[in-house]
């Protein structure tokens, strides 16, 4: 008998229990990058950046800033001339040859205290010679762009993406399915509509910080604020030509990070400047300024859509088009490009599919990897389509995507076939929970109201061997120690490790700690914490080390009394014998082993049980078609409910609640998914209402909290009800599958759609801003 | 060019005079390397922005009167009538004081809804005055009071009507070595009701793209029988009265759509520009739509004390 | 630039410390006492993470001069459990959900204990009021509302019953 195969749902799967690490983050002991002490001898770090756009660079001169007392390393882009990047290394850690947005690293510089480094920056003097600049990605896209990346050939990719070399196109991800252009001809309804989805950013409450040293004998040792401490050992060794094995990064709690702190971004630059003080720390931080511009963005995008459906509103064709503003650098966005590419139909069976996603240079800000990875973007104008093309149809707007969205067995846009999907039930539930049908009056006679719905999908985006691995230690007083390399963000991570354990092990929850920090020397390899991962994968790797663990423990104690250990488990932190009645605590046990009688000897030893899990099954994709049989490992669905009420005399969008229903497989911690759904919820509502990065001519107009806004307290609605729905995937823990992006994917076009209900005007690309909506009501002769 | 705050305040030196005199001696000497700190919330966002780079910083809370918040009905004694609130009051304690909530309800509405509460235990009335900036959520509510600065200077003690202070965004009439010590606002018109409406891109903390602040009284001198007094943040180069519009609905009986004209004639009055935060498009109408309102709400207020039925 | 020796107190304990000029209340808790329990999420007044209470008002402790900290009495998170045991407002908080990644934490913590000081009962609005220079960008703000409301009610039947 094994927990795996037991009917029942082990404890505490399923439970609500208390989070880990609540009680040191509400003591203020948690520690943060920031927070680690480091002595006397830590130097400060700041960075020399580009003010402009594009420009060859002619001439960095340190020599002033090299006699400032205090100063003790500068470093230029002629020290490094290794490539970095994840998926394709298209960047220096600074600038070598030219600079391609403002903010773009140009020197380093590390001194006794930050302001000095900071002093040290105004005596740096470099020369530029400017050059036109590509600001608009079907611009950048086409032959009249000057070429961002002249050598985009000799780069080095991995065989998923597709670079055009003699063009900005980083990455071309083509879907060809069916036969679109005579599907066109069957349908009774046709939309077709662009969207400019701009620029955001991720705002994490705790800026960008690492801390690097690299010692006498070259070894790298980087702390920082990390959601992929392994990724950045890796491709930190690659870019500096070393061994992994002598980078070794730890990584503390993480005080946000929704993508911005996957991959490596500012860290690079703190372990080069590092190698010039050996020995000695280095701090370096991003002013929030700075983290607004000069850290990961979310990349804006152009989407062409095109789609059609036949007299009873099934959808027949989709011809899409996404054009990614990627950035300066799209080692990390060629992906992201990639990722709405297979998923290009949105959660739709469509039989006829064109599609073209392109990843295109531009002298804007890094685009990387932010909470739903190109769904976001997408759905924001797909869901729009979708609602136009059911009212153009005369369908209701549920009825509709009940009636087209992905079932299981359904063959998805890739060649696919849809796992169990719980879809449909979340838009049954997230509709019926919204009071589809019926709309309460408006609370004043200079308001709108509306209502509906928008649904999503999103399969983790990575590579098709992404591996987790855990390791499970007992301690002598029969506690465990779980150790992983899946970081916590925020999301619980931790806490799901710890129940997982708890669960397949047989112990209480209470037992169970989780190894922090992370530690590439110490922890187990963990790809990346990104793409709602790890509730499945590391989950799965947990489950695998706590077997294992258990294994030996029912293994050395069978032996010991003489049984089978198929008889004995583990109960409660008890091994006990189903046929014996024998019942023995954990304690001692597991790290001193059981002695033979009259004292023959011993028999056992410490309990170490280890596990991984790695994908094994997906495949590639057509290059020219995107066709193969499993493009993902699977996806995760789910549906939100927004009613708003527009003000007729200021155009102020108000969401008054949200519903929201995902399909999360198995709700592992059921108040932790809740909490991902809200905060999801209303981050999404804040990028429709209030965000955009204001870019013009490549600078970024309003980098600070007081122009960027962000939802506040005030601004959350009056209530979000999130709805669990539970159709188990296959391989997940228990039929766990991810949550942490999902809740954000469908906010903005679920708002948007709710607009258009209120006041009959389709409100665009958003954020739908009061300015926004107040003159297209305007425009439109609605208002004054 | 994009801003490139640094990671920290520049150097200056802290001085804590021992008088006003000394105070103003020291900041006419060292003119522009000087200058008078109250919260030093909005000083302290331009040091680092870069944007000024005193080398003193000259706090001046400490100094007399300064942190005296206090209301006199008639004018016995040493102090005019009215509320003298001094340049070291925080907006959290006049908001909170039962003299402003019931005399100058008006002026506590403004302070509230400035920022956060954290920063309104720092950020000063005075001192929102005198940072003169066109979206100063303070200034109208202070305007419609009337209310007039004291300011010391070299020359020593000098009165400077609000209504005249403001030269341009950011300018005032304060030379070096002056110290504004305190703000007075005569006892408020009989029977007056005001609203400040502020409009910014999400609900509470943010700057006002538009401000429109309407205080409404009893006044036998008028045709209407009601006098109102209007002001605009965010829409000018400096905070203004809409003269014009208040003219215009002293001289008619009151109705809905003479307060929609006067909103209209308001609107015409104003300049506002295109910036990062909002249009000149959007911003025109708002004044119109929140004047409307404003003045709404206000003579409903008005007429309902009158006649209560 | 100026050095100021200044003495105040810090959660009840007593310190003198050389500040320049230029050094903020946070920079002076973080760097120079340790108490990194208070975080910079944007040294511009804007995010709340620096949140501490000031002789007894909640301040953002970036735009506060340490030299003007003089006899003052500050209060961080780690003064917030007395003796070991949490104060209502943190197990709320923890029993609520409203915490995840933490880093808004504190600022919310104090921010919540001064609004609890001047208003004991506060309502929804008074609570969303009151938070609102609290960025937190994780949570969206439901269940700290809701934490802050429950732990108000704690805090009163321990006032009136004496039990902690």
């Amino acid at each position: 008998m094994n927990a795996r195969t037991s009917q029942k749902t082990p404890r505490p799967i399923g439970e609500d229990v208390p989070r880990v690490d609540a009680r040191e983050k509400v003591t203020g002991a948690a520690q943060f990058a920031d927070d680690l002490q480091f002595g006397p001898g830590l130097l400060y770090a700041r960075i020399k950046r580009s003010p402009h756009p594009h420009a060859l660079l002619k001439k960095v001169d340190v020599s002033r800033a090299r006699k400032l007392p205090g100063v003790k390393a500068i470093v230029t882009g002629e020290d490094f001339p290794g490539f970095i990047g994840l998926y394709l290394q298209d960047r220096y850690i600074f600038c070598r040859d030219r600079v391609r947005y403002v903010g773009d690293p140009v020197a380093g510089v590390a001194a006794v205290s930050e302001e000095i480094a900071e002093k040290a920056l105004e005596l740096i003097e470099v020369e530029y010679e400017l050059l036109p600049g590509v600001f608009d990605p079907e611009y950048g896209a086409s032959p009249e762009a000057p070429l961002l990346h002249p050598d985009l050939g000799k780069y080095e990719a991995v065989n998923f993406i597709f670079p055009e070399p003699g063009s900005n196109i980083s990455n071309h991800f083509k879907l060809r399915r069916g036969d679109p252009e005579a599907a066109w001809k069957e349908c009774a309804a046709i939309v077709e509509s662009v969207y400019r989805i701009p620029h955001i950013q991720h705002v994490p409450l705790e800026t960008h910080i690492a801390v690097a040293r690299v010692d006498m004998d070259g070894k790298v040792k980087l702390w920082g604020s990390s959601q992929s401490p392994f990724a950045q050992r890796n491709l930190i060794a690659k870019a500096l030509n070393i061994s992994q094995s002598d980078v070794q990064v730890i990584a503390p709690f993480v005080g946000g990070g929704f993508g911005s702190k996957a991959g490596v971004s500012m860290e690079a630059l703190a372990v080069a400047i590092a190698s010039q003080v050996r020995g000695r720390p280095v701090k370096l931080r991003l002013t929030r300024e700075e983290e607004f511009y000069t850290a990961f963005v979310r990349q804006g995008m152009v989407a062409h859509f095109k789609m059609g459906c036949d007299q009873a509103g099934r959808l027949l064709a989709m011809e899409n088009s996404y054009y990614w503003d990627g950035g300066a650098y799209t080692e990390y966005g060629v992906n992201i490009t990639r990722a709405a590419g297979y998923s290009c139909t949105g959660p739709y069976h469509v039989p006829n599919v064109r599609a073209d996603s392109y990843c295109v240079y531009t002298n804007h800000p890094v685009g990387g990897p932010m909470r739903g990875f190109g769904m976001p973007e997408m759905h924001s104008g797909l869901e729009q389509c979708i609602d136009e093309l059911a009212e153009k149809i005369g369908m209701d707007k549920v009825a509709f995507r009940k009636l087209n969205c992905i079932k299981t067995g359904d063959t998805v846009v890739t060649g696919m076939t849809m796992h169990p999907t719980g879809l449909e039930q979340c838009i049954v539930k997230a509709a019926d929970a919204s009071g589809w049908g019926h709309k309460d009056p408006p609370m004043a006679p200079f308001k709108r109201r509306g209502k509906v719905i928008a649904v999503m999908w999103k399969a983790p985006a990575m590579p098709p061997n992404a591996g987790s691995s855990s390791e499970v230690l007992l301690n002598e007083d029969g506690t465990v120690t779980v150790k992983v390399g899946g970081q916590e963000i925020g999301q619980g991570s931790f806490t799901i490790a710890a129940q997982v354990a708890a669960a397949t092990l047989g112990v209480p929850y209470e037992s169970v700690r989780v190894s922090g920090p992370l530690d590439t020397d110490t922890s187990p390899y963990e790809w990346q914490t990104v793409a709602s991962r790890l509730t499945w994968s590391m989950g799965n790797a947990v489950a695998a080390a706590a077997r294992d663990a258990r294994q030996q423990i029912l293994d050395m104690v069978a032996e010991s009394w003489g049984e089978s250990a198929d008889d004995l488990d583990i109960v409660d932190g008890n091994v006990i014998s189903y046929k014996s009645e024998e019942s023995l605590p954990l304690k001692n046990i597991v790290i001193y082993g059981l002695p033979k009688p009259n004292d023959q000897g011993w028999i056992g030893g410490p309990v170490v049980g280890r596990g991984n899990f790695m994908p094994t099954y997906v495949t590639g994709l057509d290059a020219q078609t995107g066709q193969g049989p499993r493009a993902v490992v699977h996806y995760t669905t789910g549906a939100q409910a927004v009613e708003v009420e527009v003000d007729l005399e200021t155009g102020r969008v108000e969401v008054l609640r949200g519903v929201t229903a995902f399909d999360v497989g198995k709700a592992i911690n059921p108040e932790l998914v809740r909490a991902q759904m809200e905060g999801g919820f209303v981050q999404g509502m804040s990028t429709a209402l209030f965000e955009a990065l204001q870019l013009k001519e490549g600078v970024v107009q309003n980098p600070s909290f007081v122009d960027y806004r962000i939802a506040t307290s005030a601004d959350a609605p009056g209530e979000i009800q999130s709805i669990i729905v539970e159709v188990p995937q296959e391989d997940g823990p228990w039929g766990a599958r991810g949550i942490g992006e999902h809740p954000m994917v469908p906010t903005i076009p679920a708002i948007a759609n709710a607009i258009y209900d209120a006041i009959g005007l389709r409100p665009g690309a958003p954020p739908y801003s009061s300015e926004k909506i107040y003159l297209l009501m305007q425009e439109a002769g609605l208002v004054e | 060019m994009t801003i490139t705050p640094h990671p920290s305040l520049p150097e200056f030196d802290y001085i804590r005079p021992a008088s006003l005199a000394e105070a103003s001696e020291f900041l006419a000497h060292h003119a522009e390397d000087a200058r008078p700190l109250l919260g030093g919330t909005d000083l302290f966002v331009r040091m680092r922005d870069g944007f000024i780079h005193p080398r003193f910083l000259v706090d001046v809370k400490y100094l007399d009167g300064t942190d005296s918040l206090s209301f006199n009905l008639d004018g016995k004694g040493t102090t005019e009538a009215g509320l003298t609130c001094g340049s070291a009051v925080n907006m959290n304690r006049l908001i909170a004081s039962p003299e402003v909530q019931a005399r100058y309800p008006l002026l506590a509405e403004a302070c509230r809804s400035v920022a956060s509460y954290q920063l309104r235990t720092r950020a000063t009335l005075v001192g929102n005055l005198c940072n003169a900036s066109p979206a100063g959520d303070t200034i109208g509510a202070c305007l419609v009071y009337q209310a007039v600065l004291q300011v010391h200077g070299v020359n020593g003690f000098r009165q400077e009507p609000l209504a005249d202070f403001f030269l341009g965004p950011g300018k005032t009439r304060l030379k070096p070595g002056d110290i504004v010590t305190a703000v007075h606002f005569p006892p408020p018109p009989e029977g007056s009701t005001g609203i400040y409406l502020k409009l910014g891109r999400n609900q509470l903390s943010d700057l006002a793209i538009v401000g429109v602040t309407v205080l409404g009284f009893p006044d036998q001198g008028t045709i209407s029988g009601y006098r109102f007094r209007i002001a605009l943040a965010s829409v000018a180069p400096v905070p203004l009265r809409v003269r014009q519009a208040e003219n215009y609905l002293a001289e008619q009986l009151l109705s809905p759509d003479r307060l929609r004209e006067a909103a209209v004639l308001a609107m015409g009055t104003c300049s506002p520009i295109d910036d990062v935060r909002g249009s000149a498009r959007y911003r025109q109408a708002m004044v119109r739509n929140l004047t409307r309102k404003g003045l709404e709400a206000v003579s409903s207020r008005l007429l309902h004390a009158q006649d209560p039925n | 630039m100026a050095i100021h020796s200044i003495t105040l107190t810090v959660n009840g304990f007593s310190e003198q410390v050389e500040v320049p000029s230029n050094l903020t209340l946070l920079q002076l808790l973080r760097d120079k006492l340790a108490l990194t329990g208070t975080k910079n999420g944007c040294t511009a007044g804007e995010c709340g993470a620096c949140t501490v209470i000031l002789n007894g008002e909640a301040v953002n402790s970036c735009m506060v001069l340490a030299v003007e900290c003089q006899d003052a009495e500050v209060l961080t998170v780690e003064g917030l459990a007395q003796s070991g045991a949490l104060d209502p407002i943190q197990t709320s908080l923890i029993e609520e959900g409203g915490v995840q990644c933490g880093f808004c934490t504190p600022g919310i913590l104090m921010s919540a204990h001064a609004l609890l000081q001047r208003n004991p009962a506060p309502s929804e609005a008074d609570i969303r009021e009151a938070l609102v220079g609290n960025l937190c960008r994780c949570t969206g703000y439901l269940r700290i509302v809701e934490a802050i409301q429950k732990a108000g009610k704690k805090r009163l039947q321990i006032a009136a019953g004496g039990v902690s």
